[in-house]
């Protein structure tokens, strides 16, 4: 707890990525939020909001990437440390003995006592105090059954801030609450961030609400991060439909002077917000960008990739990089050596499909047709078509050769990327949805 | 790091005592209603002696502090020793065993979130049943049957615990799992003890009558053994109440609280196994304590667990002492397994407090 709020971010999430067998929760996400920040976290049912708070809270491990608070990665606190650090408020929480409210909020000292050691006059002060902050003083020593659902969030919120932690995260707290209450609730919860310098991670459904209260919205479309900024950026017809499936139509409050948005009606099919299942890993061959708009295409409908054997600035190579693509690469220029092309060949060996993309072959990279012929018979290759010009084979005919060997083992030749779809989609499995092709990528 | 929330004290309402004082009030007066009925309970037994006498004898130590008995009163020595070498022994053993079972109960039912949840569901006692039987059907150390039987019994406990901690391991083991790999691990060592005496027809006998649950093993240093090991077990489940009481409002709340609730589940778990087993190892099977001792600590006093796990002690101490007591007091001369009093005479007193009008709501609104 030493590092101040100054010197690393409140929560730094970095190329973060969880899946749940072979459904990807989380893809690549990176957040970073300021100490002091409301940030509501936006994004349709089974968009990764839970996910991405749980991981947070260390009731998650990544399967990649990290999380830290205040600049320690959650993985190496404690439960204790942690909790110091990060309180909750759950959607609805369990409660079913009439224990006082003002017990129940003591509750929340517990990572703040000594071990062995009880409650001081000072923790129940603390308690008090807030009870008084959220407007329960009054109930202090009723049983908590007695409280109305919009209380009751209420002395969930006083139990977590009695935690004392400067990280409150919040996973749909008004959703079992009418409007009064809603607006009742995030008021109190953004006046505490300001006076206790809180910060706040909300998961919100509800955009309008979002935008009303957060400094920021974090939007989240099928595990992948769609779009972050100030609510006046990120509020837009055009999100509602590409997130939501929802056609909308934005309005600006004369009153407040912030937008909001008025659904219409579903276009498509909501489920088309679901996470496609994991499938793959599909290897990609490529070089000098033909692989790009495979990579990309293929990213976007729910294949895991892996991609190489590239070489270092290959626009190829960044593309991979951004999509965060396993590659195997090499320095610029020179022929592919030993341990890159070992690299290469565990990818070729792990994948379920194997893609050439039409890339130029020279000396330095025929290596990557070479290695094909050893898995041609054990997995199923897809040769793209290439153009009968310009010219691609500048190996004198090697290269040509090989794809013709390759052919005849069992290779197939892909005239276009429909095509292409279609054969991985068979060899695979289906997708759980059919993919709207009119629709771009996500993270732009 | 945000210590020192802004206004601390200034206007702050008064805070609640009130409860704070009438709890302790609860546990004191509980706790000196025991030691009276422990004074007291050596009075009653199958040989009648004027209370006085009894509680003298008792005083004195068995006539270690001072002579209880005037000199050349030969009645006197008579019950001195029976007191002393009988009686109080079998009153400690029945005031430690209750204690371990209601404490063993209290802590289950908060670690499962479940009101039914007690020793005998998870199997840990017919694990300590089975231990047991193997020793009177494979006639097992028969010379020293008072240290072998024992100590079978409370290992089968123990190691019945054990395999209920491994599943608590699992990544994915959920209360519900747990509990009901518990329940199927009872539901297992039940068919194998079926089995196991269906072709022993005389060992099953003797379990039969062993699995009625008696005081009749009491000696002082029995009452040593179990009274220590209750002791060191009870104080550590007992200082967990702050963990269960999180627990209570889910696994995720708790952790996101601070407790660590894999290791605090495994830790709780490995004390009630070894609280329960010496319960069981020294007085048989004894129904219903552990169960409704917890749930006698809710009705009259609080559904914290800081308030249940010491109450549920001092309830299950207390049943089971009164257990003793009444069926010594009904059938002096031929006195029935305490087992079946705790059952049939606690049975009706848990129904009479649950379906009282409510003071307090319990668990799960039972």
């Amino acid at each position: 707890m030493n590092e101040g709020p100054d010197l690393a971010p409140a929560v730094r999430v970095e190329h973060l990525t969880v899946r749940f067998g072979a459904r990807v929760a989380l893809h690549d996400v990176d957040l970073t939020v300021r100490a002091g920040e409301f940030v509501a976290l936006a994004g349709p049912n089974g968009s990764g909001k839970t996910t991405l708070l749980r991981v947070l809270l260390g009731f998650l491990d990544p399967d990649a990437g990290s999380a830290s608070l205040f600049g320690t990665p959650v993985a190496h606190l404690s439960v204790r440390e942690r909790a110091r650090r990060v309180a909750w408020v759950p959607q609805e929480e369990l409660v079913r003995d009439d224990i006082p409210i003002f017990d129940y909020v003591l509750y929340g000292r517990y990572s703040r006592l000594e071990p062995f050691g009880g409650e001081s006059d000072a923790d129940r002060v603390l308690a008090m105090q807030i009870l008084t902050d959220v407007g329960l003083a009054d109930r202090a020593e009723d049983g908590i059954l007695s409280l109305s659902g919009g209380e009751r969030q209420r002395a969930t919120l006083a139990r977590a801030l009695a935690q004392d932690s400067p990280i409150l995260l919040l996973d749909e707290p008004t959703s079992h609450l009418d409007i009064g209450h809603q607006l009742d609730l995030l008021d109190r919860v953004r006046r505490l961030s300001h006076t206790r310098n809180v910060t706040v991670i909300a998961a919100m459904h509800d955009l309008n609400l979002a935008a009303r209260y957060a400094d920021r919205i974090f939007v989240l479309s099928r595990g992948r991060p769609y779009i972050d900024g100030p609510p006046s950026l990120v509020l837009s017809e055009d999100l509602l439909g590409r997130v939501w499936s929802v056609a909308a139509d934005l309005r600006k409050d004369p009153r407040t002077g912030t937008s909001y948005l008025v659904p219409h009606h579903l276009i498509g099919d909501v489920a088309s917000s679901a996470i496609p299942p994991d499938r793959g890993p599909v290897h990609v061959v490529g070089g000098g960008g033909a692989a790009s708009p495979y990579l990309r295409e293929l990213t976007d409908r729910g294949f895991r990739l892996t991609t190489g054997a590239l070489h270092l600035l290959d626009s190829d190579t960044e593309t991979a990089e951004a999509l965060g693509i396993p590659a195997a690469v090499e320095v610029p220029f020179a022929p592919l050596g030993d341990e890159v092309r070992a690299a290469h060949r565990r990818f070729l060996a792990s994948a379920r499909a194997i893609v050439v993309a039409p890339f130029l072959v020279g000396p330095s990279n025929l290596a990557n047709l070479d290695d094909l012929g050893a898995f041609v018979r054990s997995t199923p290759i897809f040769l793209l078509a290439r153009p009968p010009e310009p010219a691609w084979d500048f190996t004198g005919g090697r290269a040509t050769g090989i794809e013709e060997q390759l052919r005849q083992d069992g290779a197939r030749t892909m005239p276009d990327l429909p095509s292409l779809l279609a054969a991985l989609e068979s060899a695979l499995g289906p997708s759980s949805k059919p993919s709207s092709a009119s629709v771009g990528t996500a993270a732009g | 790091m945000t210590e020192g929330a802004p206004g601390i004290g200034a206007g702050t309402p008064p805070l609640p005592e009130t409860r704070t004082r009438r709890r302790a009030l609860w546990a004191l007066g509980a706790a000196l209603a025991l030691a009276v009925a422990i004074l007291f309970s050596p009075v009653i037994g199958s040989v009648a002696f004027s209370p006085w006498l009894v509680l003298r004898i008792v005083i004195s130590g068995g006539g270690a502090i001072f002579a209880p008995c005037a000199a050349g009163t030969v009645s006197c020595h008579v019950a001195t020793i029976i007191v002393w070498q009988e009686r109080v022994p079998e009153v400690l053993l029945a005031v430690v065993a209750g204690a371990a079972l209601g404490i063993s109960g209290g802590t289950l039912q908060g670690i499962f979130r479940n009101p039914l949840a007690d020793p005998y569901l998870l199997g840990i006692s017919t694990g300590g049943t089975l231990g047991a039987s193997l020793v009177f059907v494979y006639g097992i150390g028969e010379a020293d049957a008072n240290l072998v039987l024992p100590l079978f019994a409370f290992l089968g406990c123990v190691a019945t615990g054990g395999v209920i901690l491994l599943a608590a391991r699992g990544r994915y083991g959920s209360v519900e799992t747990l509990l009901l790999t518990g329940v199927a691990l009872n539901a297992l060592l039940s068919s194998i003890l079926t089995i196991v005496l269906l072709y022993n027809p005389i060992a099953s006998l003797q379990v039969d009558f062993w699995l009625l649950g008696g005081l009749g093993n009491a000696t002082w240093s029995v009452d040593g053994v179990a009274l220590g090991v209750v002791l060191a077990v009870g104080a550590i489940l007992a200082i967990h109440g702050r963990e269960l009481n999180l627990m209570q409002l889910g696994n995720d709340v708790a952790q996101s609280a601070g407790v660590d609730v894999r290791r605090v589940r495994e830790r709780l778990l490995l004390f009630t196994a070894l609280a329960t087993g010496t319960a069981v190892a020294f007085t048989g099977i004894i129904g219903f304590v552990g169960l409704a001792a917890p749930h006698v600590v809710r009705r009259v006093s609080s559904s914290n667990y800081r308030i249940v796990l010491p109450g549920a002690a001092i309830a299950g101490a207390a049943i089971l002492l009164g257990a003793r007591d009444f069926s010594l007091w009904v059938l002096p001369l031929t006195p029935l397994p305490i087992g079946i009093f705790t059952s049939a005479g606690g049975a009706p007193f848990f129904l009479y407090l649950l379906y009282r009008r409510r003071r307090v709501t319990t668990m799960g609104g039972l």
